[in-house]
C-alpha cells in the first residue's frame, strides 16, 4: 500500500499530539502544524526517533490565513500529496460572555471556523482523486448541547457540525471521506486536568483521555463513519438528548447553571 | 550552612538528610511527626515539626536556611481521599515555593518523578520528549501540575531546579511508595511469586544512593528551570527477577500472569474499594500501564551534573543485604553507609561554594 501522509493542526499539545502519535503508530507520514514555542520541534523529533515515518513540522499561527498557501505550495514543490487532514486546532473557553475581550472572540472564531474551512478547501484542491482522502473535523458535544460559559465556542462547533454534514452530502460518492468528531470532555490542558478530576458520577464518566479519543477517532475516520462520538456515556447522552423534550433539557441546564453560579 | 529537607521521613528524603548531615550541613528535617521511626537521629539533623499544607509552619522551618530540598509528596498508589494528591503535591509545593521566595533561599531542588513522562515507545525518554498519554494516575498528574508551579516560580526569579528520579530502589525502609522494596522483600519471603504478562515489560530502576547524590549535584550545578532525569538501568521484569535470583541465591518458580487477567483483577479491586472502602491492592490505571515500557535516559544528568549510575546487580545486592539484615545489622549498615557516603562528600563539598 502507498504510504499515506496526514496534516495535523494544533499538533503540539493535547488531542493534536495524540493524533500525531496515533497516526505515526499506523505508519502514516506527518505534516504537523502548531504555534511557535509550543514544543512542536521536540514532538517532531520524538516521533522521528520512535516511529518509521517522515515528519515535517510548521510552526505558524493559523489565525494568519496568508500562511496556508505557503504550506501547500511547499508540499507541491516537495511533490508530497497529503491524504488525511485532521482539523484539530481550536480555542476553547469557560467564561461568561462579558469576561473575554473582543480580540479573544475574534481569534477563537478565526481558529475554530475560518481555519478548518480554508484548510479543507486547499486540501481538497491537492487531493489525489484516484485514492481515498480523509478529513476529520474536530467538533464537540458542545456543538449539540447548550452549555453556558461556552457560548462562542459551542457556536463555532455548531458551525463545524453543519459544515461537515453538508460537505458529506456534497462529496457523497466521491473518493473523499469526511468525519465529524464529537468528543465530550478530554483530559488535556493543565486547568482541565484539575477541573475534570473534581467531577463525580456521570460527569466524570464523560471525560476521556486524549489517546483514547485519538484512537477511536482515527478508527472511525478510516472506516468512513459520518460522526464519531467517543465513549459509551457520551453516546447515551446524545441518545437521551434526542428523546427528551426541550423543557426538561432546559431545566437540567438551568439547574447545572445554578451549581455553576454557586461554585 | 543550613538546609531544609521536606519529606525527611520519606524514602528519598530520609537518606538525603543523612548524607547532607554527614557532609556537615546543618539539616532541618521537616516532618509531621518528630517521633517518626524513619527519622534519622544525627547531631547535624534537627527535626522540625511542620506540614507543607500550613504555611506558618513552613516559614518557621525555613527560617535561616540557604537551600531547600522539597521531597515531600503523596506517592502512594491509593488515597482514601483522592484530593490528597492535589492538596499535598500541588498546593503543598506552591506553599513551599512561596515561602522560599519570601525568605529568599539561594536555591531549591524539587523532587519530581519520571512519571511525568510515564510510558515510552521505543527509545528511552529524555527531558525534552513529550508525554504520549494522558494522566490517569493521580500521582503522575499532580507531580506534573507541581512542575508547572515550579516553572512559574522560576519565571518570577526563584532559583529552582527539578530532578526526576525513576523507580527508586535501595537501602531504606519499605515505605508506601517503595514499590521495589515491597517486591524484593516479598520475593525473599517467598510471598511474591508472579511476573506480569510475558515479563518483557521494561522499567527504569534508580539506586537510592545515586538519586541522593544526584539531588546534591543538582543543588550545586543544576541550572534553574531545568529538569534532570535521575535514573538507572532499563530492566525487564524477567531480568529483574533473574538478577534478584542471582544476587540473593534464592530461587522461586515465578508464575507469569496474563495482562488480561491482571486487568480484570484490577477492575474487581476497583469495585471492591468503591463498595467497601477497603484499600485496593491494585487499580486499573496501573494495569493499563503494564502494557508499556518505561525507559528513561539519565544522559543529561550524567553530563551536566556528573551523575553516577550504580550497576543494577550491585545495587540490588546491597538492597537484598539490607532487607535481610536484622536490627543490629541495620546499625552496622548505617555505619558502612556513612563510609560509603564519604566518597560523595568530596564532590558535594567541592561545589557547596
Amino acid at each position: 500500500m502507498q504510504q499515506l501522509t496526514a496534516i495535523v493542526t494544533g499538533a503540539s499539545e493535547g488531542l493534536g499530539k495524540s493524533f500525531a502519535i496515533e497516526l505515526a503508530g499506523r505508519d502514516i507520514n506527518l505534516v504537523l502544524v502548531a504555534l511557535p514555542g509550543s514544543g512542536l520541534p521536540e514532538l517532531a523529533s520524538f516521533i522521528r526517533k520512535n516511529f518509521m515515518v517522515t515528519v515535517h513540522h510548521w510552526e505558524i499561527d493559523l489565525t494568519h490565513s496568508e500562511s496556508y498557501a505557503e504550506i501547500f505550495t511547499w508540499l507541491k514543490e516537495q511533490r508530497i500529496t497529503t491524504h488525511l487532514l485532521i482539523n484539530n486546532a481550536g480555542l476553547g473557553n469557560w467564561s461568561w460572555f462579558e469576561d473575554k475581550n473582543i480580540a479573544f472572540y475574534k481569534m477563537q472564531i478565526e481558529l475554530n471556523v475560518i481555519t478548518p474551512v480554508l484548510l479543507t478547501r486547499l486540501f481538497l484542491a491537492q487531493a489525489d482523486a484516484s485514492v481515498t482522502s480523509y478529513i476529520l473535523n474536530v467538533g464537540s458535544l458542545g456543538g449539540l448541547f447548550l452549555v453556558p460559559k461556552k457560548q462562542v465556542y459551542g457556536a463555532t462547533k455548531s458551525f463545524i457540525r453543519y459544515f461537515t454534514k453538508c460537505l458529506q452530502l456534497e462529496l457523497y460518492g466521491s473518493n473523499v471521506k469526511l468525519s465529524l468528531l464529537s468528543p465530550g470532555g478530554i483530559n488535556t490542558k493543565p486547568e482541565l486536568l484539575v477541573m475534570n478530576n473534581t467531577l463525580k458520577g456521570i460527569s466524570k464518566a464523560t471525560i476521556l483521555e486524549p489517546e483514547q479519543v485519538a484512537r477511536i477517532a482515527i478508527d472511525g475516520l478510516l472506516k468512513g463513519k459520518k460522526e464519531i462520538i467517543p465513549g459509551v456515556v457520551n453516546r447515551l447522552l446524545v441518545l437521551l438528548n434526542s428523546l427528551l423534550p426541550a423543557y426538561i433539557k432546559d431545566n437540567i441546564i438551568k439547574r447545572r447553571l445554578n451549581t455553576i453560579l454557586v461554585s | 550552612m543550613k538546609v531544609l529537607v521536606t519529606g525527611a521521613t520519606g524514602f528519598i528524603g530520609r537518606q538525603l538528610t543523612l548524607v547532607l548531615a554527614n557532609v556537615g550541613y546543618e539539616v532541618k528535617a521537616l516532618c509531621r511527626n518528630t517521633d517518626h521511626p524513619y527519622l534519622i537521629r544525627h547531631p547535624n539533623i534537627e527535626p522540625v515539626l511542620g506540614n507543607i499544607l500550613y504555611k506558618q509552619t513552613l516559614a518557621r522551618a525555613m527560617e535561616g536556611c540557604e537551600q531547600v530540598y522539597h521531597t515531600a509528596a503523596v506517592a502512594k498508589l491509593w488515597c482514601r481521599n483522592p484530593d490528597d494528591y492535589h492538596e499535598t503535591n500541588v498546593i503543598g509545593t506552591r506553599n513551599v515555593l512561596e515561602t522560599a521566595t519570601k525568605i529568599g533561599v539561594q536555591k531549591l531542588v524539587y523532587t519530581s518523578t519520571c512519571g511525568v513522562w510515564g510510558p515510552t515507545i521505543k527509545h528511552p525518554m529524555t527531558e525534552t520528549d513529550p508525554r504520549i498519554t494522558g494522566f490517569p494516575i493521580a500521582y503522575e498528574r499532580t507531580k506534573y501540575l507541581a512542575e508547572l508551579e515550579v516553572q512559574d516560580f522560576v519565571k518570577q526569579g526563584l532559583p529552582a531546579v527539578i530532578v526526576n528520579p525513576s523507580r527508586v530502589y535501595g537501602e531504606g525502609p519499605i515505605t508506601d511508595s517503595n514499590t521495589v522494596g515491597k517486591m524484593v522483600s516479598g520475593y525473599l519471603k517467598g510471598s511474591w511469586r508472579f511476573i506480569p504478562g510475558n515479563g518483557e515489560q521494561v522499567a527504569n530502576y534508580a539506586f537510592l544512593d545515586d538519586v541522593v547524590a544526584g539531588h546534591i549535584a543538582a543543588m550545586c550545578k543544576g541550572i534553574p528551570g531545568e529538569r534532570y532525569i535521575l535514573g538507572g538501568h532499563d530492566i525487564s521484569f524477567n531480568d529483574f527477577f533473574k538478577t534478584l535470583h542471582d544476587v540473593s541465591g534464592k530461587q522461586l518458580n515465578m508464575i507469569r500472569i496474563p495482562l488480561k487477567l491482571i486487568q480484570f483483577y484490577s477492575q474487581l479491586e476497583w469495585l471492591k474499594t468503591r463498595i467497601t472502602g477497603i484499600p485496593p491492592v491494585f487499580l486499573p490505571e496501573f494495569a493499563e500501564r503494564l502494557k508499556y515500557d518505561q525507559k528513561y535516559s539519565s544522559n543529561k544528568a550524567v553530563i551536566q551534573l556528573g551523575y553516577n549510575i550504580t550497576p543494577f546487580a550491585k545495587g540490588l545486592a546491597k538492597t537484598v543485604n539490607h532487607l535481610r539484615g536484622s536490627k543490629s545489622k541495620e546499625n552496622e549498615n548505617n555505619e558502612s553507609l556513612l563510609n560509603d557516603n564519604l566518597n560523595n562528600h568530596q564532590s558535594a563539598q567541592l561545589c557547596s561554594n
